[in-house]
């Protein structure tokens, strides 16, 4: 039986964030929208879903007079993560 | 990017594969700057400083080098006040940062010792021989902290370039001796470190 793969991450714009977010300590918003091409729009829908299931955390804040939104893998995100990847493997491995 | 679409397993391991890729070049890149930045100050300190000790014969002159981090620091803390979007960090970079904070920190420090050493040792030929070696012991650290951040960013080039400058540097030291002439390794260093950079921003464009 194989572990059923995370919904939330099972999708295109949320897994790329998520794949940023295990690489590095931070990012702010402009260089997740320039990284994935998505549109400010669709990027903020998705990230209030990863921040609601308590996979990333959302910090606010101005860097001189410009506002930035800085976003944070939380340990629950990266465990998330990690089983994600480990039952997509699992997946590839049993040709399923 | 769409975030309804269906992915295959295959599809979403590509995808992580490519984003966490992408990712990583992209801070390797982002270093390629400093490394412009730090080498063409270098470059010009050291040709500086190599004409004013030319042309009016005073070694003092030497204490140019402390305006270096003066000028740099604040110059690289702009640089990255300026960037849009904010620039990532990662254990990396972190890395990266660290070992030339630390380079900088050994230069300066083992230069002052020399510059104090000089004012308050009774013994000129002691300060003399510290005053000649220090060149040689800046290089040296500076090639190990060039090879160290190509080992980090799993970089040949940059790996290449800091044999190049420690070993390349200690050669020049040894021909050019204790004069004027051995701030010509400076110079190598320079252009090497800052060549590098271009080579880095070239090859993850």
């Amino acid at each position: 039986m194989f572990p059923k793969l995370d919904p939330l991450l099972h999708s295109e714009l949320r897994l790329a964030v998520m794949s940023i977010l295990a690489g590095v300590d931070e990012a702010d918003f402009s260089y997740l929208k320039k990284q994935t091409g998505a549109t400010s729009g669709n990027l903020s829908v998705q990230i209030d879903k990863l921040t609601t299931a308590g996979y990333i955390t959302v910090e606010k804040g101005f860097k001189g007079k410009m506002p930035c939104t800085t976003c944070k893998m939380t340990p629950a995100g990266r465990e998330a993560f990690d089983s994600y990847v480990t039952a997509l493997k699992e997946y590839l491995a049993t040709g399923a | 990017m769409e975030q309804n679409k269906e992915m295959t397993a295959q599809e979403s391991l590509k995808l992580i594969t490519e984003t966490m890729n992408s990712s990583r070049k992209e801070i390797v890149r982002h270093s390629g700057k400093y490394f412009v930045l730090w080498g063409i100050l270098l470059t010009v300190f050291s040709v500086l400083i190599y004409i004013l000790w030319k042309t009016t014969g005073k070694a003092a002159w030497n204490n140019l080098w402390f305006a270096l981090p003066a000028v740099g620091f604040p110059l690289a803390r702009w640089s990255k006040s300026k960037e849009h979007p904010v620039h990532v960090e990662n254990f990396i970079s972190r890395i990266n940062g660290g070992v030339w904070g630390t380079f900088g920190l050994f230069a300066c420090s083992v230069a002052l010792f020399t510059v104090l050493f000089g004012v308050f040792s009774d013994s000129p030929l002691a300060s003399l021989v510290m005053g000649a070696s220090l060149t040689a012991m800046i290089v040296l650290l500076f090639g190990m902290a060039e090879t160290i951040s190509g080992i980090a960013l799993k970089n040949w080039a940059i790996k290449i370039a800091g044999w190049l400058t420690g070993i390349g540097g200690m050669a020049i030291y040894y021909i050019t001796g204790a004069n004027e002439e051995q701030l010509l390794i400076f110079t190598f260093a320079g252009i090497v470190l800052a060549a590098t950079g271009l080579i880095i921003k070239y090859q993850y464009k």
